[in-house]
């Protein structure tokens, strides 16, 4: 370790790195979501269906991210649990206007919130009630009943409306996520 | 370069290699730290290499050990280092095949392909290639098109490649990048020209009228890679020698304009596709001889090893031109490069006189030891050559051989050797009995199991019929007291083919088997049991059915049988008759066999699977087809007999599937009518007098550029042997809706009637008749005498003028098989005798006895011996 690095490293300037994991079902808007907090020079023009996962870093506060923003496509759903053990927070994204598929988002997040990587840490949940603008999408309290985020004990989690094309309510969430994940690191120091 | 010359020389102290000692599980362990949240690249790195290093060494990974350590370097893709990317690359080439789930790296590639950083662009579409399956490859169609046409060569080439590979999985995606390809071809980038063009082709290639139109268009262009040059030549060759055009033809004249291009390596290519051109005559031979006479000159060793390795695979076929470069090619004699040195030899050998063969055979005798196994099978095939050209030479040519087998060598020479040696056993009664001994000597040290065993048959075959039979019995006997179990088992069988032949070794050889009997190994008990039981009876016909010959049927067909009987038991006994008759390789295909190989630089890969019949194949196919898989056990298929032109609006070819009672034929046809749809194609058969109708199989629907199939089972006359032969009138039937030619969809849903005149079909007594191999005739000729009915008529064959087309006239005519290498004629005689053996359908033995003589036309007297009369008399009386 370099001389600098090293100073760096004591003075706790250096950046933190983080993992967290972005899921969702398809077409919730999960890489349009990761695609905003992206610089502006580096966010892509075209989004497209996610074929697997892509990986995606932004920065907020002194914290980096390292986002797994995952492909909700049914046919890669199971693949999720790939990147579980090594996150640091969830970001699960919803679509508010698809009130038919509510169910389908309730059962995955239990899939998730069962899994042996997951069930046991205080890891923070984000979850981000997308698409408001749409006229017929569901408030986030709705959506919070709707997937019964009450009944989520033993890990801190947070629920904010969003607007993924204009970037509304993006913010606070991950103001929120940083705040957490902060929390549980410098509770380990 | 001090690093360098360091490194060599640990290599040499055998310390050189840091991965020497890697193991598979600490890899694996160490791949772990891939998930840590920060990645070390350079440590990343470096176990990425240790994990491709020990899967190209051959390691093993089980599913789920790969898919682990896949998944864990997915996570790898968070990092920027574009070394430790590019490994990624590589380790997603390596573990797509194993691993689960590979396609999960599917968005990742895309991005990186589509992205800013040039140095993954390529290789990112290699790997992306390799995760895609079928049913991703629509996912990623717009991305490739747009890299096939991309400003970068290498991202460009890369899409290119990768596009070919693809054709495997999904030919009809792939397809529709044509235009893109199209576009690539006009590349300045040499390597990306090449690729396009080797892209295009391979869409097309299946399209005759397609690849025309791309040649004529390409060789009028001039194009400025020369590796698509050389690619246009090949596909060019390829034109000619499946269009019946002369030589004037322009596409002969684009690859004889190529010998004056200014890039050796065209040149080259032309004079190679010239010289190998079937139809070349030795006026268009001598500009292409000239070029490569002049590269046997040329100080670069590529261009002297490619030149030569030319001259000596064509030697055989155009000996006069080569013989031309003969000065040019004794300079190559002593050339440093001894590959060079091996094939100006070997080639001068193939095209030299009879009086320099001792000359020659000294020179290489002096390096022999130096030049590797695949130059030593070069020398090992010329020496064939000339023994077959130079009988009388066989003493000197077989005494350099016997040393060579004495000498160190792989399996693959050593086999080569010893195939020659039989070679020239087979065609020169003269070198036999030296041949044999050679090769007794040979297996006192030979250790290939497998080429041991090839010997002691050929012994045991041969052996028997030399001078003195009981010489070889001692090699082969010593193999049972010193060799392993298999080679073992190989020497007791031999042995036993001696007892059945010879009666005055009979005691001798039970007294052998009898101690085989104490064998500590099973298979050597069993058959020392068997043998010596039946040598026991004392009975001729029992020692020619299970001694001397061989089972007939197909091994692969007989296991299968044997499962389906064992699964689905009946009261019947297993009928090995209705096992299917093993192929016998006809004296051409092993011929051609034989002449691919030659000169051949290349070794021949894994061994193939054990060869399934043609009837084997065609059985699997037509028990699939409801009212054919009741008929019984398929009993031979013909050859393909062309029913129109091959360029007529519907091609019909058919093929007659002959079972005991029935025959079944297939017709396979072709629309070449882009305009038209076909459909409820059948063929109306107007069948000739006793056969009856059975069933027609129609084919539902045939668009354009395909080939369908339909079927006409019919009843062979019943009880009326002689009317089993005959000539059909055939007409193709069907319903014809026209249709757009680009997008292959009729206008209407109304279709007319219509027919098509075939040419007529004939039922021969060769369809009815399946080759049976007889490696003792004689025995099985005299065993026949008091079982069977004898036939015997004389007829005067006047249009033929030589025996030998006699001889291969009978041969397909009858369809039988010859025995003890009856089908050669020797040279200079005026009689022969054919010796032929198969059976009829119904399991019926045939044996037949042409004696033929040479006077003004031939005369032929034949005798058929069958075990049933009307069989016999249906020989007869078709040959006349
Ligand atoms: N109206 C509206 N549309 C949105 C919003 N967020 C995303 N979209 C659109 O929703 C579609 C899907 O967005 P993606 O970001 O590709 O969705 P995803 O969750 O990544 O989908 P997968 O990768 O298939 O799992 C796109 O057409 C987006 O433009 C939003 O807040 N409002
Ligand atoms: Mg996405």
């Amino acid at each position: 370790m370099g001389l600098f690095t090293k100073f760096v490293y004591l003075l706790g300037v250096r950046k933190k790195e983080v993992n967290v994991l972005v899921v969702g079902l398809n077409n919730s808007g999960k890489s349009t979501v990761v695609n905003h907090f992206k610089n502006e020079e580096e966010r892509v023009s075209e989004i497209v269906p996610t074929v697997g996962f892509s990986v995606e870093r932004f920065q907020n506060q002194n914290l980096a991210f390292t986002a797994f923003d995952m492909s909700g496509h049914g046919r890669y759903r199971d693949l999720w649990e790939h990147y579980y053990k090594d996150c640091h927070g969830i970001i699960f994204v919803v679509d508010s206007s698809d009130r038919l598929r509510l169910v389908v988002v309730k059962e995955e997040l239990d899939l998730l919130l069962q899994h042996p990587d997951i069930c046991n840490r205080k890891l923070p949940i984000l979850f981000f009630a997308n698409k408001m603008d749409c006229k017929d999408a569901l408030s986030s309290v709705k959506i919070a009943a709707g997937l019964g985020l009450d009944k989520i004990m033993d890990k801190p989690w947070h629920i904010a409306a969003s607007n993924a094309l204009t970037g509304e309510g993006l913010q606070e969430g991950v103001e929120w996520l940083t705040q957490q994940i902060r929390d549980v690191i410098l509770s380990k120091n | 370069m001090s690093a360098f010359k360091r490194d060599k020389k640990e290599e040499e102290d055998g310390g050189g290699n840091p991965f020497q000692n890697i193991e598979k599980t600490t890899v694996l362990q160490e791949a772990r730290v891939f998930n840590d949240t920060t990645i070390n690249n350079r440590k990343c790195t470096h176990i990425l290499t240790k994990l491709l290093y020990l899967l190209n060494q051959g390691e093993q990974l089980g599913t789920k050990e790969a898919t682990d350590v896949f998944f864990s370097m997915t996570k790898l893709f968070q990092s920027k280092d574009v070394i430790l990317r590019r490994m990624v690359y590589l380790g997603i080439k390596e573990l797509s095949s194993i691993a689960d789930d590979v396609i999960i790296v599917t968005s990742s590639l895309t991005k990186d392909m589509t992205g800013k950083e040039d140095l993954y662009r390529a290789a990112a579409i290699r790997a992306l290639c390799s995760i895609t399956d079928a049913t991703m490859l629509q996912s990623i169609e717009r991305y490739m098109k747009q890299a096939i046409v991309d400003r970068n060569s290498a991202v460009s080439s890369a899409a290119l490649v990768s596009s070919l590979h693809m054709t495997k999985l999904a030919p009809e995606v792939v397809k529709r990048w044509v235009n893109e390809a199209q576009e690539a071809v006009n590349s300045d980038n040499i390597m990306v020209q090449y690729h396009a063009l080797g892209l295009l082709y391979h869409i097309r290639k299946t399209d005759r009228l397609a690849v025309t139109k791309l040649v004529a268009k390409l060789t009028r262009m001039s194009l400025k890679s020369p590796y698509a040059v050389c690619m246009l030549i090949r596909i060019t060759a390829k034109l000619l020698e499946e269009e019946d055009s002369g030589n004037d033809s322009p596409l002969f004249e684009f690859i004889e304009s190529c010998l004056r291009h200014k890039s050796e390596m065209v040149v080259y290519e032309a004079a190679h596709a010239i010289v190998n051109l079937k139809r070349t005559t030795s006026r268009e031979l001598a500009p292409a001889i000239s070029v490569l006479q002049l590269f046997c000159g040329s100080p670069k060793p590529t261009l002297r090893f490619a030149a030569v390795r030319t001259l000596n695979q064509v030697a055989i076929s155009h000996p006069a031109a080569v013989t031309a470069c003969n000065l040019d090619l004794e300079n190559l004699i002593t050339d440093a490069n001894r590959s060079i040195a091996t094939l100006a030899i070997t080639t001068l050998l193939k095209t030299g006189a009879e009086s320099s063969v001792d000359r020659l055979m000294k020179q290489i005798a002096s390096f022999v030891s130096e030049i590797s196994d695949e130059f030593k099978v070069v020398v090992v095939q010329a020496i064939r050559a000339l023994a077959l050209k130079f009988p009388r030479k066989h003493s000197v040519l077989m005494n350099f051989l016997s040393a060579m087998l004495r000498d160190e060598g792989g399996l693959e020479y050593k086999a080569s050797i010893a195939d020659t040696i039989i070679t020239i056993i087979e065609d020169n009664p003269e070198a036999k009995e030296a041949g044999l001994a050679h090769l007794c000597e040979f297996i006192e040290d030979c250790e290939h199991t497998s080429l041991a065993v090839r010997i002691l048959h050929l012994l045991g075959k041969e052996g028997p019929r030399t001078k003195q039979p009981s010489r070889c019995i001692r090699f082969i006997y010593n193999r049972v007291i010193l060799e392993n179990p298999t080679v073992r088992a190989a020497a007791v069988s031999a042995m036993a083919q001696f007892g059945a032949t010879c009666p005055d070794l009979l005691e001798n050889i039970q007294v052998l088997l009898a101690r085989c009997q104490m064998d500590s190994d099973d298979e050597v008990r069993d058959r020392a049991t068997y043998y010596s039981s039946i040598l026991g009876q004392q009975d001729k016909s029992l020692y020619n059915n299970y001694i001397l010959e061989t089972l007939q049927v197909s091994i692969p067909s007989l296991e299968r049988s044997l499962k389906e009987y064992t699964q689905s038991p009946s009261d019947q006994p297993f009928d090995i008759k209705t096992v299917p008759i093993a192929t016998i390789p006809t004296r051409e295909e092993t011929e051609l066999e034989k002449h691919k190989a030659e000169g051949m630089i290349i070794s021949n890969g894994p061994a193939k699977p054990a060869v399934v019949s043609r009837e084997e194949n065609f059985a699997e196919k037509l028990s699939a087809i409801p009212g054919i898989a009741e008929l019984g056990p398929l009993f031979k298929s013909s050859d393909v007999v062309e029913l129109t032109e091959s360029e007529t609006e519907y091609f019909v070819r058919c093929i007659k599937h002959c079972f005991t009672n029935h025959v079944v034929l297939q017709f396979d046809c072709l629309n070449t009518l882009s305009d038209q749809l076909l459909e409820e194609v059948r063929v109306q058969l107007d069948p000739s007098e006793g056969y009856s109708v059975l069933k027609e199989i129609p084919c539902p629907k045939l668009p354009y550029n395909e080939t369908g199939t339909t079927y006409v089972v019919l009843r062979f006359p019943e009880n009326d042997l002689p009317n089993s032969v005959g000539t059909f009138g055939a007409v193709l039937k069907f319903i014809v809706k026209d249709c757009d030619p680009n997008t292959g969809l009729p206008d209407t849903d109304e279709g007319y009637d219509d027919e098509y005149m075939l040419e007529d079909l004939e039922i021969t007594l060769g369809d009815q008749i399946q080759k049976i191999n007889k490696a003792n005739w004689a025995a099985a000729w005299d065993e026949a005498a008091p079982l069977c009915v004898e036939m015997e008529d004389t007829y005067s064959l006047s249009s033929m003028s030589t025996l030998e087309e006699a001889v291969k006239n009978i041969i397909q005519f009858l369809g039988l098989q010859p025995a003890e290498r009856s089908d050669k004629v020797p040279e200079g005689k005026t009689t022969h005798t054919l010796l032929l053996a198969g059976m009829f359908r119904g399991g019926i033995d045939i044996l037949v006895r042409a004696k033929l003589a040479l006077a003004d036309g031939v005369t032929m007297q034949l005798t058929v011996r069958s075990t049933d009369g009307d069989v016999a008399e249906l020989i007869t009386s078709t040959v006349g």
